[in-house]
């Protein structure tokens, strides 16, 4: 990538020779460039690119199903190929768009920008995250090559239908090993990551001057250490039963059924986590920001992090509450708990704006609507927390409605990430018109989805079927849903069109567009290889504000 | 005053169940509303008055306020929700004890089995009823599998699966149990109001999960005992499979292989 204009003086003197030898002669570019670069912002749009990629083509699979739910008795596709479709697009979604896309997109773009690194700890390792998860990606899609299709038993894969007997074909093994390859792709991003923090970060950066996104990613890297692996290892086990007649999930032959719940979910709630709490530090960054104040409250929202990662690994029976297997007050009272870090988050969230000069633009605009999304879906999740309530709503369209107000809350700040993002990414600014539309269209559509379902749940409509009865009480709230997501897919058609464009015609961006607070805004945009040239004085954690309004630094105390 | 009540008394649009258990159910879910509405109003209202308040606007000279703690305010929005989880937790545990509860003696046990793609009721007498929904039309509602029970008496219902999890789900007893392999569930319901329900499995279990619904014909006692009494052991009822009315008693239980008692799937 080439930088776009000549740099304007920097407002701060350069106080150290210069961090860095350029090499004179060619660099890869193109193909070459994204095959073989250990630049940590070039895996890092890889990783961001891809995502959107999984996250187009699992939207694809959203609208076959919507379209399959928009009358009753419809046979648009078959049952199989709807099953398929809801497999596929929650895996994909899950562990190649959501995950991903924020902690080894963003993660792996912005962290070493964010801490003065040049790099990350291990470059070439970061590269082979890189190609495993594309690797498994891969497998996931290739699944609908096969003779059998792709897996179809939803993405967490209850055995014993997922064993051989029930499941038969290829299709399975490779969601298995798709997964199992981007399982260890996160491991790999984990390890580099927190090492990077560890030992990379510039001088003066101490552990409470980094801004609240790395903190965000660090305790989502620990989460993904004690989780991805129990799925990895899960995933193996499964494997050997499907070809080596291992039987760990076999009950006829001695093995337990519940012992895959238990172990998928030990991973799959800390994963919820593992996604939300990236978005969390984007959402953070953005506000503060657009609000030209200090992110309010900021080490309450640490502490609020580590305990939201700590509740993280012990509230994993929450997804069982009706197997009849689960110590349930236990862990309903964690369950709950994670309501009261996650609302002192809301809390400084709302602090951080209040009497700041707020500045509504679209990275803002996705914002707020990242916070309404979320704070419903949070509400909601508090209420399925409650074992009794559960026992009402299981798998029913409000549980779907649910983790859907929850994600795509999450997805809301990731888009508002990449209009905040992309002009340091590229040099461009995304068109502000284009993207204003396209946030109402999302808003508009997201909600119009998945609001209905909520209804759809309390009366009774289940997860994961292909078809209704039509009498049911049913048919005008999916009729509205599958609306809705139509109006989606045109929001997403906007965006992508706005990014395509920008990239190529886009306004210049400059340094720091924004007027942002923190190490990112200090270096050009794009920034050269290894990142700084020079780094303003880290006193705060906000270095690149406090050298640009000096006379507006941070009030201590209250 | 009396609208404030009514308000009070709304169920946050959630349907009402039959059982003696929707009292609790739905206690918790009011109370749950009690808490979530007005904080979740509270939240968007302090985020828009932030937004309208706070917003630059083109040609203001107003600089951005550059405070960071402040501790009163940050532990109050500690504490409060910390007491308001407390009280939902406390409620909510006794509830679930009530919920929970298994009867030592109930009034009648049935044993429910699920299979792909069907269920198969077991009487105390070895009755059974089973049977698979219509795989050609899941607007058939007459073909498919019956789970009597008498009202306003304990039943027992034994969950098992012969083959993958299965979930058991009446959404007018607002309840759902899995039928794990490897797992013997029961539990109790206590239906007030005699009537026709609908139910369906409620986890992914195969091809044809959509189609595995059945009905549950809540009897008034007497019509029960009646009904009851008009079976023979080891008598079969299929659904949608006319001419095996008398099937064998072993037979059907040897394994799970139903193909004769319940309808072929389509292709």
């Amino acid at each position: 990538m080439t930088i776009l204009e000549e740099r304007p003086q920097l407002p701060f003197e350069a106080h150290e020779p210069s961090l860095m030898e350029i090499v004179p002669g060619p660099r890869p570019h193109g193909i070459v460039k994204f095959v073989t670069s250990t630049d940590h912002k070039q895996i890092g749009l890889n990783y961001l690119f891809t995502g959107l990629a999984g996250f187009v083509i699992a939207g694809l699979m959203a609208l076959v199903m919507r379209t399959q739910l928009i009358v009753p008795n419809n046979h648009f596709v078959t049952e199989n190929v709807y099953n398929e479709m809801f497999t596929i697009h929650g895996t994909i979604m899950l562990f190649v768009f959501a995950g991903p896309f924020a902690f080894a997109g963003f993660g792996n773009y912005l962290v070493p920008l964010m801490i003065g690194a040049p790099d990350m700890a291990f470059p070439r390792f970061n590269n082979l995250s890189y190609w495993l998860y594309l690797g498994g990606f891969s497998l996931l899609l290739a699944g609908f090559l096969t003779n059998n299709g792709a897996a179809q038993f939803g993405w967490f894969g209850y055995a014993p239908l997922t064993e051989a007997i029930h499941s038969p074909g290829p299709g399975a093994d490779l969601w298995i090993v798709g997964i199992g390859l981007t399982g260890f792709s996160g491991i790999f991003t984990a390890v580099n990551i927190i090492t990077t923090v560890f030992t990379l970060r510039a001088p003066g950066m101490v552990m409470f001057r980094m801004p609240i996104f790395v903190w965000n990613i660090l305790v989502t890297m620990f989460l993904i250490l004690l989780a991805f692996p129990v799925l990895t290892a899960a995933m193996a086990l499964l494997w050997i039963d499907r070809h080596l007649g291992g039987n760990f999930y076999d009950a006829t032959k001695g093995g337990q059924p519940i012992l895959w719940q238990n172990l998928f979910w030990f991973f799959g709630h800390p994963e919820v986590y593992i996604i939300a709490l990236p978005y969390f530090g984007i959402a953070t960054e953005i506000l503060a920001t657009m609000s030209r104040k200090p992110v309010f409250g900021y080490k309450g929202m640490i502490a609020a992090t580590l305990s939201i990662g700590a509740l993280a690994m012990g509230v994993w029976a929450h997804h069982m509450y009706t197997t009849g297997a689960v110590l349930l007050p236990f862990f309903a009272a964690m369950s709950l708990l994670i309501a009261v870090p996650t609302g002192i988050k809301f809390f400084n969230w709302i602090g951080t704006m209040w009497r700041g000069t707020i500045v509504l633009n679209t990275a803002m605009l996705f914002c707020l609507g990242f916070l309404a999304m979320f704070l419903f879906g949070g509400i909601t999740g508090v209420i399925l927390a409650q074992p009794v309530l559960d026992f009402q709503l299981h798998n029913t369209y409000f549980v779907v409605a649910h983790f859907h107000y929850v994600l795509i809350g999450a997805v809301m700040a990731g888009f508002g990430g990449l209009y905040y993002w992309l002009p340091k990414m590229t040099g461009r600014k995304l068109s502000e018109k284009w993207g204003k539309l396209g946030f109402a269209l999302l808003f508009i559509g997201f909600n119009l989805t998945f609001f209905p379902q909520h209804d759809l749940g309390l009366r009774g409509m289940p997860r994961r079927i292909e078809t209704y009865n039509a009498g049911m009480g049913w048919n005008f709230l999916n009729e509205l849903s599958s609306i809705g997501a139509y109006i989606t897919a045109l929001g997403v058609l906007v965006n992508a069109w706005n990014i395509f464009t920008s990239w190529r015609n886009g306004e210049l961006a400059g340094d720091n567009p924004w007027d942002g607070q923190t190490l990112e805004w200090a270096c050009s945009s794009p920034p050269p290889d290894h990142n700084f040239e020079a780094l303003p004085p880290i006193r705060s954690e906000r270095p690149v504000w406090d050298a640009n309004h000096p006379d507006m630094l941070t009030k201590v105390g209250h | 005053m009396h609208q404030l009540t009514g308000l009070l008394a709304t169920n946050f649009g959630s349907p009402s169940g039959v059982t003696t258990q929707d009292h609790y159910t739905r206690e918790l879910w009011r109370l749950s509303g009690y808490f979530s509405v007005p904080i979740g109003l509270i939240v968007l209202g302090l985020i828009t008055f932030a937004i309208v308040r706070y917003r630059h606007r083109p040609g203001e000279d107003r600089k951005p306020a550059q405070f960071q703690y402040h501790i009163p305010i940050e532990a109050t929005y500690t504490i409060i929700p910390l007491v308001i989880v407390a009280v939902i937790f406390g409620v909510m545990y006794n509830a679930e004890n009530h919920v929970t509860k298994v009867s030592a003696k109930p009034s009648v046990a049935i044993t429910v089995d699920g299979f792909q793609w069907g269920w198969r009721f077991v009487y105390p007498n070895g009755h059974v009823q089973i049977g698979t929904g219509d795989y050609n039309n899941i607007n058939n509602n007459n073909d498919l599998p019956v789970l009597v029970m008498p009202s306003n008496e304990t039943v027992q219902l034994h969950v098992v699966s012969l083959d993958v999890v299965h979930t058991f789900y009446v959404k007018e007893f607002l309840f759902n149990r899995d039928l794990i392999p490897g797992i013997n569930n029961t539990f109790d319901v206590n239906v007030t109001k005699p009537g026709l329900y609908p139910g369906q499995c409620n986890n992914i279990c195969g091809e044809y999960h959509a189609y595995m619904r059945f009905l549950v014909d809540v009897m008034t006692p007497t019509q029960y005992a009646a009904w009851y009494a008009n079976q023979p052991a080891c008598s079969v009822t299929t659904a949608g499979v006319p001419g095996i009315q008398n099937g064998s008693c072993a037979a059907i239980n040897a394994g799970a292989d139903f193909t004769g008692y319940t309808q072929a799937p389509k292709g």
